[in-house]
C-alpha cells in the first residue's frame, strides 16, 4: 500500500485528490496547512506529498525546506501560482513537479504515478549497458528498440524513434528542424518544412504527461529541440 | 471612407507582395508552380504609346527625307574641265534636260573651250597632230593680239625647244662689255622679217599672216653704220639671256640684232613666246583629254583656211568634206548644236546660247580665227561618255520630274508629324490603371534628374548637334553619293529626333506631374539654404542668438556716435567731450549686454529644461540660483510642472503596477475555487449520471468552467504585459524554423478544421532578435485565433519576407493570412483592444485577449502589428528588424 500525503488549506480541493487518488488505490493522509504536513510526515509513512504553496501556519516552500533536510520523498507543488519564476523556485528548493491549478485530475494522477516509480523502482536500475540511455524518467534502450518513461513501455514509430534517440544521445543540444531532417532522413533539407515538428509533436504526446508543459522533448521556439539534461 | 482606405492599403500591400514575390526567384517558383504571374497592364499601354512614338520619329524622317531629297537634289554636282561645279536646279521644275540652263551653261562652257582648245591646238599642231618641231615665229607669236609692224625682227624657234626653255627657266647674265667686245658680241646688221600682203585679205599684218612662209621674206639690213668701221660701241653693262637653244637657223638671238635695244626686244619676244607656249602646252594636254570623242559628249568641228592652208580641229570621225554634209552628220548625232560660218556671217543654234556671246568668244581669239572659220558644236544626244552633262541630265533627271511630290510627300509627313506631336503631348505619361480607372502621371527614371540639369543638357545636346551638324553639312553636302548624303541626313534627324522627344516628353511629363518645379535645383537649394539657416539658428545658443545681434548694435551705435560727433565738429574731433561721450555710450551697452547675457543664459537654462522634460526626462530640474525676475518665475513654473509630470507618471506607473498585481492575486484566487469546481464536475461526469438533462448541465459546466481559466490565464498575461512587467530575453531567432514549429504544433488542430496551411518563405533562414518565448507566443495566439474563426475547409497563407523600410534598415514582414467564417464587422483597430471579438454574440470560445497581447508581445520586441480586414480576409503584418546574417 502506497501513501500519499495531500497538503491544501481548501478542504474540497484536499477530497477532490482523495477521491482520484483513492481510485488508483493509494492510502491518502491529509493535511490543512504545513505544520500538519510536518507532523503527519513524521507520524506515517508517507511515499509522496502533494502541497500547496499558500497556506496559513506554514506555508507550502518553507514546510518543503523543513521535509527535504530529512526526507528524499517525492514532493509535487500543487499552486494557483502559474509563473514561471514560481515553478522554478518550487522546483529548485527540492520539488520534484509542479502543478498548476486549475489541474487536470487526470494529468495530477500521472504524475504522481511516474513520481511513484521512479522514487521507488528506478533508484536501482543497471546503467551498465551501453545501450541504454535515460533522461530522468525517460530510458531508451538501443539494443531493444525500447523506450520506457518512468518504468512504463511507449510505443513510438521509427522516425519518432530515431529523431528521440538523436536528442537523447545528445542531451541539451538543441537541433533545428533542419538538422533533425537531414540526420534522419539522410537528404539534405532543401525547402524549410514542419513534417519533423509534426513528429516531435507526436513524440511529446506520447512521452510527455502534459504535451504542452513538457518535461523532456522542449521547444527552443525559433530555433529547434532539444532533451533537457536533467538531475537523475 | 475608412474601408475604402483599407482597401487601397490591402491593394498597395497585395502589389508590393507580389513584386516580393516575383523577386524570388528560383525556390518560390517551385512552390508556386502552375500560377502564372500576371503583369503586363502597364506594358500594354506602354507598348501602344512605343508605338506611336516610333510613328513620330518615322515620320521626321521621312520628312527629313523628302526634303533633304529636294534640296540636295536641286544641287547638281558636275565634273567640269575646270573642276566640280554645282548647279542650282531652281526656276527649272519642268521642261526636258536640253532646254535646262545648266545644259546651256555647261555647252556654253564647253563652246568657250573648244574655242580656246581650237586656238591652241593651231600653235601646238601641224595637220591635227602635235608638232614638236613646228617653227615658231617669236616676235609674231608674242605680238599675236595686236597689229603688227610690216616688217619686224624675229628669230624662229623649235616648239619643244620653246616649252623646255620655258620650263627650264631664263637665266641671264650681267657682264661688262668693252665697245669691242660689244662689237663682237652684237651682229653688225639686223635681220629683217617682211610680210607681204598682197596674197591676203583686210590689209594688216598679223600673226596669221606670219604663219605662211611664202608671204615672209628675211633680209639683213644694215641699220648704224658700224660695218665702216667708223664708228665704235659704247662700253656697255649689258644683261645677257643665255642661249639656252638655237634657232631654226642655229643662230643666237645677238645674230640678228644690231642693237641692244633690239636685242633687248627680241630677247623680251623670246621669253613671252616660250612662256605663253609653254602655258598653253599645258592647258592643250587638258584640252585633249577632255574633249576626246571618247570622254566627251561634246561633238566639235573646226575649219579655217589661211592662205592656201586648211586647218581643221575635231574630234569628229568624219570623211565629209562640205559644210553641208558636215552639218548633217553633226545633227543626225546631236540634238542640240551651234553652227558658225564666219564668212558668210551664218550663225545656227537651237540652243539658247546667242550668236553675240560666240561672237564675243571669237573675238577673245581673233588672232587665230581668220573670216574663213567655220565651226560646229553639238551635244551627242546619247550622252555615250561619262562627262559632265550625263551627270548634269542625272541630276537632272532625278529630281526635277519628283521634285512636287517630295515637296508634298515632305509636308504631309510634317503635319503627320505635328499631329502626332500634339496627340502624345495630351496623351504622354498618362496611365490608368485597368482596376480602378484611376489616370495617373507615369515618371520614368529621367524625369527625377534635376530640370535644371535636364534643361541644360538638352541645351549642351542640341548645341552639340548644332555645330556638329554645322561643321559637317559642309563636306556632306558637297558629296556627290547623294544616297550616302540622303542617309546621313535621314541619320542626323533621327538622332534629333529622339533627343527631342526625350527630353520634350520628360518635360511634359514633368509638367503634368507637377514636378518640373518640384524636381529643380533652385527649389532643391533653396530648400536646403532655408533648412541650413533653420538648423543653424535652431542649434546655435540662445546666447549666440542675443549675443551677436547685439555686438551688432553696439558696433552699430558707436559708428553712428562717431560719425554724428564729426559731424557736430565739423569734421574735428574735440578729444574730450567726444571720448567722454563714447566712453558714457559704451558703458550704457556693457551694462544693458551684461542684463541681457544674463537673461539669455536664464533662459537658455530653461529652454534646455523644457526640451528635457518634454523628450521624457521628468526629473529634470532647472537650477534657479542666479535667476531674477521673470526668469526666476518661469524657471519656477517649469520645475513645477515638471514635478507633477513626474508624480503623475510616477502614480500612473504605480497604478498600473498595482492593477497587475491586483489582477494576478484576483486571478489567484479565483483559480482555487475554480480547481474545485472543475475537479467536482470532473467527479460528477464520472458517476453514472443517468438523466440526460443533468449530463448536458454538467456538459455546460465543465466547458464554462474551463473556459473561465483560460480567461484569468490571459487576463493576468496581458496585464503583465500591458504594465510592462516581463522579462524579456532577447536572442537571435529563425523565423522561419519558429513557424514550421508552429505549424507543426498546430497540426492536428488545422486538420481537425480542415484548415491548410500554405507556408512561403524566400529563405530558409530569416533571423531576428527576440524573446523567443514571447514570439512564439505571439504566433500560438494568431494561430488559435485562425483555428477559432476561419473559416472550415480554407487554405492559410503564411507568407515570410524581407524588404528594405524608408529607414533604409531591413524588414522582415510576416504575414498570416486567413478567411474569417464570419462577416468581420469590427474595426482592426479595435480588434486589438482587450476583450474584442470579432463576433460580438461572444458566444465562441476565446477571451478576447488574444490579438491584444500578440500586439503587445510584438510591440514589446520592437515590431509593428497590423490587422488588415477586406471583406471576409482577415490579415495579420508583423513586422520586426531583419537581423543581417554575418
Amino acid at each position: 500500500m502506497t501513501n500519499i500525503l495531500v497538503c491544501d488549506d481548501d478542504k474540497e480541493i484536499v477530497d477532490a485528490i482523495e477521491i482520484y487518488l483513492k481510485q488508483e488505490g493509494y492510502q491518502i493522509y491529509k493535511a490543512y496547512d504545513g505544520e500538519q504536513a510536518i507532523k503527519m510526515l513524521k507520524e506515517q509513512n508517507i511515499q509522496l506529498l502533494i502541497i500547496d504553496i499558500m497556506m496559513p501556519k506554514l506555508d507550502g516552500i518553507h514546510a518543503t525546506l523543513k521535509i527535504r533536510e530529512y526526507s528524499s520523498i517525492p514532493i509535487i507543488f500543487l499552486s494557483a501560482k502559474s509563473e514561471d519564476t514560481d515553478k522554478i523556485l518550487g522546483l529548485n528548493i527540492g520539488a520534484d513537479d509542479y502543478v498548476t491549478k486549475p489541474f487536470n485530475p487526470l494529468e495530477l494522477v500521472a504524475r504522481v504515478k511516474s513520481n511513484l516509480r521512479r522514487y521507488t523502482q528506478l533508484g536501482n536500475l543497471n546503467v551498465e549497458n551501453n545501450a541504454l540511455f535515460t533522461v530522468g524518467g525517460l530510458c531508451i534502450n538501443d539494443d531493444t528498440k525500447e523506450v520506457t518513461v518512468d518504468g512504463e513501455s511507449v510505443k513510438l514509430t521509427p522516425i519518432e524513434y530515431n529523431i528521440l534517440l538523436l536528442l537523447v544521445k545528445n542531451q541539451g543540444k538543441v537541433f533545428s528542424i533542419d538538422q533533425i531532417y537531414e540526420s534522419i532522413w539522410n537528404e539534405e533539407a532543401i525547402g524549410a518544412d514542419n513534417t519533423v515538428a509534426v513528429h516531435i509533436r507526436h513524440i511529446r504526446e506520447k512521452i510527455e504527461i502534459n504535451p504542452k508543459d513538457p518535461r523532456y522533448l522542449k521547444v527552443v521556439w525559433g530555433v529547434g529541440y532539444k532533451i533537457e539534461k536533467q538531475a537523475t | 471612407m475608412e474601408k475604402m482606405e483599407n482597401k487601397e492599403a490591402l491593394k498597395q500591400q497585395e502589389l508590393s507582395e507580389n513584386e516580393r514575390n516575383q523577386e524570388n526567384g528560383e525556390e518560390r517558383k517551385k512552390r508556386e508552380a502552375g500560377k502564372p504571374v500576371k503583369r503586363g497592364k502597364k506594358r500594354k499601354g506602354s507598348r501602344k504609346s512605343l508605338f506611336f512614338h516610333t510613328l513620330q520619329h518615322i515620320a521626321l524622317v521621312m520628312a527629313a527625307f523628302f526634303f533633304v531629297t529636294v534640296l540636295a537634289g536641286s544641287y547638281v554636282i558636275v565634273d567640269t574641265r575646270t573642276g566640280t561645279e554645282a548647279y542650282r536646279l531652281t526656276r527649272e521644275n519642268q521642261g526636258s534636260f536640253e532646254d535646262s540652263e545648266m545644259f546651256n551653261h555647261l555647252l556654253g562652257s564647253s563652246v568657250s573651250d573648244i574655242i580656246c582648245y581650237g586656238t591652241i591646238r593651231s600653235q601646238m599642231e601641224t595637220d591635227a597632230r602635235y608638232d614638236p618641231g613646228k617653227e615658231i615665229d617669236v616676235t609674231a607669236f608674242a605680238g599675236r593680239y595686236g597689229e603688227m609692224p610690216r616688217e619686224y625682227i624675229t628669230a624662229s624657234y623649235y616648239l619643244d625647244d620653246l616649252i623646255k626653255w620655258s620650263q627650264a627657266g631664263f637665266s641671264t647674265l650681267e657682264t661688262y662689255m668693252s665697245g669691242q667686245e660689244a662689237d663682237e658680241f652684237l651682229s653688225r646688221y639686223r635681220v629683217v622679217t617682211t610680210v607681204d600682203l598682197s596674197d591676203y585679205n583686210g590689209g594688216t599684218v598679223s600673226y596669221l599672216n606670219s604663219d605662211f612662209s611664202s608671204a615672209v621674206s628675211v633680209r639683213d639690213v644694215s641699220g648704224n653704220l658700224l660695218e665702216s668701221g667708223d664708228i665704235e660701241r659704247d662700253e656697255v653693262n649689258a644683261t645677257v639671256l643665255k642661249n639656252r637653244y638655237h634657232t631654226v637657223e642655229g643662230k643666237n638671238i645677238e645674230d640678228y640684232v644690231s642693237s641692244w635695244e633690239e636685242y633687248y626686244e627680241l630677247c623680251s619676244n623670246v621669253k613671252k613666246a616660250a612662256d605663253d607656249l609653254n602655258i598653253n602646252y599645258k592647258e592643250y594636254l587638258g584640252y585633249k583629254d577632255y574633249y576626246d570623242s571618247e570622254s566627251s559628249n561634246i561633238v566639235y568641228f573646226i575649219r579655217k583656211t589661211i592662205g592656201d592652208r586648211t586647218q581643221i580641229f575635231s574630234n569628229m570621225d568624219t570623211k565629209a568634206e562640205s559644210v553641208s554634209d558636215l552639218k548633217k552628220e553633226l545633227l543626225e548625232k546631236c540634238d542640240k548644236y551651234v553652227f558658225y560660218d564666219a564668212e558668210n556671217v551664218l550663225y545656227d543654234t537651237n540652243t539658247l546660247i546667242e550668236e553675240t556671246t560666240l561672237r564675243y568668244i571669237l573675238n577673245g581669239y581673233e588672232y587665230a580665227y581668220p573670216e574663213n572659220t567655220q565651226i560646229m558644236i553639238g551635244v551627242d544626244s546619247g550622252y555615250g561618255a561619262a562627262d559632265g552633262f550625263l551627270q548634269a541630265k542625272a541630276g537632272f533627271g532625278n529630281y526635277v520630274p519628283y521634285m512636287w511630290q517630295y515637296l508634298v510627300g515632305g509636308v504631309i509627313c510634317l503635319v503627320v508629324y505635328l499631329f502626332l506631336l500634339v496627340i502624345l503631348t495630351m496623351k504622354e505619361g498618362l496611365v490608368r490603371r485597368k482596376d480602378t480607372g484611376e489616370v495617373f502621371v507615369n515618371l520614368q527614371s529621367e524625369d527625377y534628374v534635376p530640370t535644371e540639369i535636364m534643361a541644360l543638357a538638352a541645351a549642351g545636346v542640341f548645341a552639340v548637334l548644332f555645330f556638329g551638324i554645322k561643321a559637317a553639312s559642309g563636306p556632306v553636302w558637297h558629296l556627290s553619293n547623294r544616297v550616302l548624303l540622303v542617309a546621313l541626313a535621314e541619320a542626323a534627324v533621327l538622332l534629333i529626333s529622339l533627343l527631342f522627344s526625350f527630353f520634350y516628353y520628360s518635360f511634359v511629363r514633368r509638367i503634368k506631374a507637377g514636378t518640373l518645379w518640384k524636381a529643380s535645383l533652385l527649389r532643391r537649394i533653396g530648400r536646403m539654404l532655408r533648412k541650413g539657416t533653420a538648423y543653424a539658428y535652431k542649434n546655435s545658443t540662445l546666447l549666440m542668438r542675443v549675443c551677436v545681434p547685439f555686438g551688432v548694435f553696439t558696433l552699430f551705435n558707436l559708428v553712428v556716435m562717431y560719425g554724428l560727433s564729426r559731424m557736430a565738429t565739423g569734421g574735428q574731433i574735440k578729444i574730450g567731450g567726444i571720448t567722454l561721450g563714447m566712453l558714457i555710450l559704451l558703458t550704457a551697452d556693457g551694462v544693458v549686454g551684461y542684463l541681457l547675457y544674463n537673461s539669455a543664459v536664464a533662459r537658455q537654462k530653461i529652454l534646455k529644461g523644457i526640451e528635457r522634460i518634454s523628450q521624457g526626462d521628468i526629473s529634470h530640474q532647472v537650477k534657479e540660483d542666479g535667476m531674477r525676475g521673470d526668469e526666476l518665475v518661469l524657471a519656477r513654473a517649469v520645475n513645477s510642472i515638471g514635478d507633477s509630470v513626474r508624480a503623475a507618471v510616477e502614480t500612473s506607473m504605480k497604478d498600473e503596477r498595482l492593477k497587475a498585481d491586483l489582477i494576478t492575486n484576483v486571478s489567484h484566487d479565483i483559480k482555487t475555487p475554480l480547481t474545485s469546481i472543475i475537479n467536482y464536475v470532473d467527479l460528477i461526469k464520472r458517476e453514472n449520471v443517468d438523466n440526460p438533462k443533468v449530463r448536458e448541465y454538467i456538459g455546460i459546466l465543465d466547458v464554462k468552467s474551463q473556459r473561465l481559466k483560460q480567461l484569468t490565464d490571459d487576463l493576468v498575461e496581458a496585464s503583465k504585459i500591458s504594465s510592462g512587467n516581463i522579462v524579456l530575453h532577447w536572442e537571435k531567432i529563425n523565423l522561419v524554423e519558429l513557424l514550421n514549429q508552429t505549424i507543426g504544433e498546430f497540426s492536428e488542430k488545422f486538420e481537425e478544421k480542415s484548415l491548410y496551411p500554405v507556408f512561403r518563405t524566400a529563405k530558409n533562414f530569416v533571423f531576428i532578435e527576440a524573446d523567443s518565448r514571447s514570439t512564439w507566443r505571439v504566433i500560438e495566439n494568431l494561430f488559435n485565433n485562425i483555428f477559432k474563426y476561419a473559416l472550415a475547409g480554407t487554405r492559410v497563407y503564411i507568407d515570410l519576407g524581407s524588404f528594405k523600410g524608408q529607414d533604409g534598415e531591413m524588414h522582415v514582414m510576416l504575414s498570416i493570412k486567413n478567411i474569417s467564417a464570419q462577416p468581420l464587422k469590427v474595426n482592426p483597430s479595435e480588434l486589438t483592444e482587450r476583450f474584442i471579438r470579432g463576433d460580438e454574440s461572444r458566444t465562441t470560445e476565446g477571451s478576447g485577449l488574444g490579438l491584444s497581447i500578440a500586439k503587445n508581445l510584438t510591440e514589446a520586441q520592437k515590431g509593428t502589428f497590423e490587422i488588415v480586414m477586406d471583406g471576409d480576409l482577415f490579415k495579420v503584418n508583423l513586422i520586426f528588424p531583419l537581423l543581417e546574417e554575418k
